[in-house]
């Protein structure tokens, strides 16, 4: 019931003429897991690709770089599947003339491209100028004169130097740009003195006209460029939307294609013979087997691999739920594949994960919202684990707004009762605040009973995997210390917090023994080491309060959020409604994301550390059948 | 007649069972979270192990908020 995926070992074995129909068959189902080979000796070598490789390489290479040309991400969703036998035909010719097409398009853009720089960089460099009323080749040629044109910090004062020369300005960015004529003999001196001024020159241009008026002319220049610019890219747009189901399928053909080609690298190869071993789910044995006989004519045998007792740890794990449990799986899959004779815990989850997050969030109001919010993110989203968690969360939701019955909370206020807004429905709740003790010793019950199921379960996975004894002393003992410590401290404490003394009776008695005899088996099993993990099943236990701490301070928020808004606005009356009703939503939405988060987090930790650590280890391998499930193209 | 002052101290202690015990969670989670996160750079598959790690000294958290729900809602309506 809780097992993953059966799984038989198989051998394909069969004449290498027939090697790639069976890499059809096989790749067609998509069941066979292939366990790579890799041990080469004298005998059996790594089988080699098909020669189809190489051109089909090329092939992806040329089509890929068109789809990032064209910015498909291979993600896009096409109304219709294309027939693969429209593809293998045409798919040279046609993604030359594509590449044609398309290299046309994005040569044009880049050379617009460049020229937009060319023209921006000229505008760069005569910006500074533009305040100068002095042409461009007036600038240049001269031989009895030296010219400084560029910017600095502040204004240059060189009247100390010379008083021959003739200076322009203009204010330019933090300092200001310059346009300065001295004579050649002073040149080094005013060089020098501009330095100090953080000088820096800007590079001569040539050409003629007035800066000012050659800006106007560019920016002209920079609209026309960048209005062609945008035409392409429209051409661009046309050329992916008429094209964007070629290439998507195009791309699925080759990626199957180049799979298919490069099967034989997993195989075992001799001269004539090739050998492919892999794990097939039992269910499918027979499929695959009639298949491959009739593909081949009976060349190529699939016959199972009864050699040798089943390695545990090479088997590829599949689980199996059923459609309900499903979206738990990505729970399980986060800490851990199970091993092969381990036992999958996603169905317990089903119920036991959705029934925690409700026993924390326990609001009417905020499961309905949780509800919403996961059928908005399953209807929404594409992406599989986000579906996944948006289901749990419907789940957790159900479960938030049972137990916001019980609790009878809806946005941490009493919607029925005496004392509640709907005074005419009376039922038997128990409001968190009112029940604090009783439900802290509720929440240690329920963590005795998970730690007892997650006991239960590692005594069989112990029981599988090592023996009846090994599974008593790792298991049994464990739990009689703490069924043991949890009767005695139930009995103690209360006499010791009312003041009345200790009576030993039969319980307490009963409790101690188990508790006793329990350490004594753990001892036996584990050695002293086992002594540092004694402490542990009391915190494992206490943690469980958190189930009730997490909850009522959820509680605690929004019973402050309301209080609030009541005294602040409410009260007041006017105007002040509308800021109530602004701090209700703001502050009820921070809460439901806080009690999602936190409730979420929180009854996932005591799955991994509190229950998953009695029984569970993981580090099971992924199956992963050798196939592909098309998505643009359909085989003829 | 409830004593002001002994309600008072009962208040302060939950308090402090709360902030300090927030705090030392903080300290702790603080260290092992960057690892983790450093690790899951790494690997990605480390998500579920990586928080198990990472959420393991808010136990401490919680005791304390138990310890301060007691106090609040246990210790100080007795006194009253």
């Amino acid at each position: 019931m809780f097992e993953p995926q059966p799984m038989t070992k198989v051998i394909i074995a069969g004449s290498k003429d027939y090697m790639n129909i069976a890499i059809d068959a096989m790749y067609k189902h998509n069941v066979v897991h292939i366990a790579d080979f890799v041990d080469e000796d004298e005998d059996f070598k790594i089988g080699k690709p098909h020669e189809s490789i190489t051109k089909l390489s090329e092939r992806a290479v040329s089509l890929r770089s068109l789809a990032s040309y064209l910015s498909i991400k291979g993600k896009e969703d096409i109304p219709n599947k294309y027939p693969e036998g429209a593809i293998i035909d045409t798919i040279d010719a046609k993604t030359e003339q594509l590449d044609v097409e398309v290299t046309e398009v994005t040569d044009k853009i880049s050379e617009i491209e460049s020229k937009i720089k060319d023209v921006k960089d000229k505008k760069r460099l005569l910006e500074p100028l533009k305040s100068f009323n002095l042409p461009l080749d007036l600038y240049t040629g001269y031989q009895s004169l030296a010219v400084f044109v560029g910017t600095l910090k502040g204004i240059p004062n060189i009247s100390d130097i010379t008083t021959d020369y003739e200076l322009e300005t203009a204010p330019y960015g933090r300092g200001s740009a310059i346009s300065l004529f001295v004579p050649r003999e002073f040149e080094d001196d005013v060089l020098k003195r501009l330095q100090e001024q953080g000088y820096a020159t800007l590079p001569t241009l040539k050409g003629e006209g007035i800066p000012k008026d050659i800006i106007v002319d560019l920016d002209a220049q920079l609209t026309e460029l960048q209005s062609e610019k945008q035409k392409s890219e429209e051409d661009l747009a046309d050329l992916r939307k008429k094209h964007i189901e070629y290439i998507l399928a195009s791309d699925e053909y080759l990626s199957i294609e180049t799979q298919k080609a490069e099967a034989p690298l997993r195989f075992a190869t001799t001269k004539n013979a090739f050998i492919v071993e892999g794990w097939v789910p039992t269910k499918d044995l027979g499929l695959i087997q009639s298949d491959l006989d009739g593909a081949t004519n009976g060349h190529v045998i699939v016959s199972v691999d009864r050699s040798e007792a089943v390695d545990v740890e090479k088997v590829p794990i599949a689980l199996k739920n059923p459609l309900p449990s499903k979206p738990l799986e990505v729970l399980v899959r986060a800490f851990s594949l199970p091993k092969y004779n381990e036992l999958d815990p996603t169905k317990l989850m089903t119920f036991m994960y959705p029934a925690l997050f409700g026993f924390m969030l326990g609001d009417i109001g905020y499961g309905l919202i949780v509800i919403a919010l996961g059928l908005l993110v399953s209807r929404v989203i594409k992406g599989q684990g986000m579906r996944d968690l948006a289901v749990i969360g419907v789940y957790a939701g159900v479960f938030s707004v049972i137990f916001g019955f019980i609790f009878n909370e809806f946005f941490g206020v009493e919607p029925f009762g005496h004392k509640g807004l709907l005074t005419f429905i009376e039922y038997p709740a128990v409001p968190r605040l009112d029940n604090v003790l009783t439900l802290l010793i509720l929440t240690f019950v329920i963590g005795l009973l998970m730690l007892t199921l997650g006991y239960v379960l590692g005594f069989v996975n112990e029981y599988r995997q090592h023996g009846l004894k090994h599974a008593v002393f790792a298991k049994v003992s464990w739990l009689m210390m703490l069924w043991g410590g949890a009767i005695a401290v139930a009995l103690v404490l209360p006499a010791l917090s009312s003041g009345s003394g200790i009576q030993l009776s039969l319980g307490l008695i009963a409790g101690l023994v188990l508790l006793v005899v329990g350490f004594i088996l753990m001892i036996m099993g584990e050695g002293a080491i086992g002594l540092t993990e004694v402490p542990t099943l009391l915190s494992n236990v206490l943690s469980y309060s958190r189930l009730l701490s997490i909850g009522v301070s959820s509680t605690g928020i929004a019973l402050a959020v309301n209080k609030l808004s009541d005294a602040l606005f409410f009260s007041k009356g006017g105007i002040f409604v509308i800021f109530g009703v602004l701090l209700l939503i703001a502050g009820h939405a921070i809460n439901t994301v806080l009690g999602i988060l936190d409730s979420g987090l929180q009854a996932l930790r005591l799955h991994y550390v509190e229950f998953f650590t009695k029984f569970y280890r993981g580090g099971g391998m992924k199956y992963i059948p050798f196939g592909f499930e098309r998505k643009y193209t359909e085989e003829n | 007649m409830v004593d002001p002052i002994g309600a008072g101290l009962i208040a302060l202690s939950a308090a402090i069972a709360v902030g300090a015990t927030g705090i030392a969670a903080a300290l702790g989670e603080q260290v092992i979270g960057s690892a983790a996160i450093g690790v899951m750079a790494e690997d990605e598959g480390f998500f579920g192990r990586g928080l198990v790690m990472t959420v393991i000294p808010e136990s401490i958290v919680i005791f304390g908020l138990v310890v301060a729900l007691i106090l609040l809602f246990v210790t100080l309506p007795s006194i009253a």
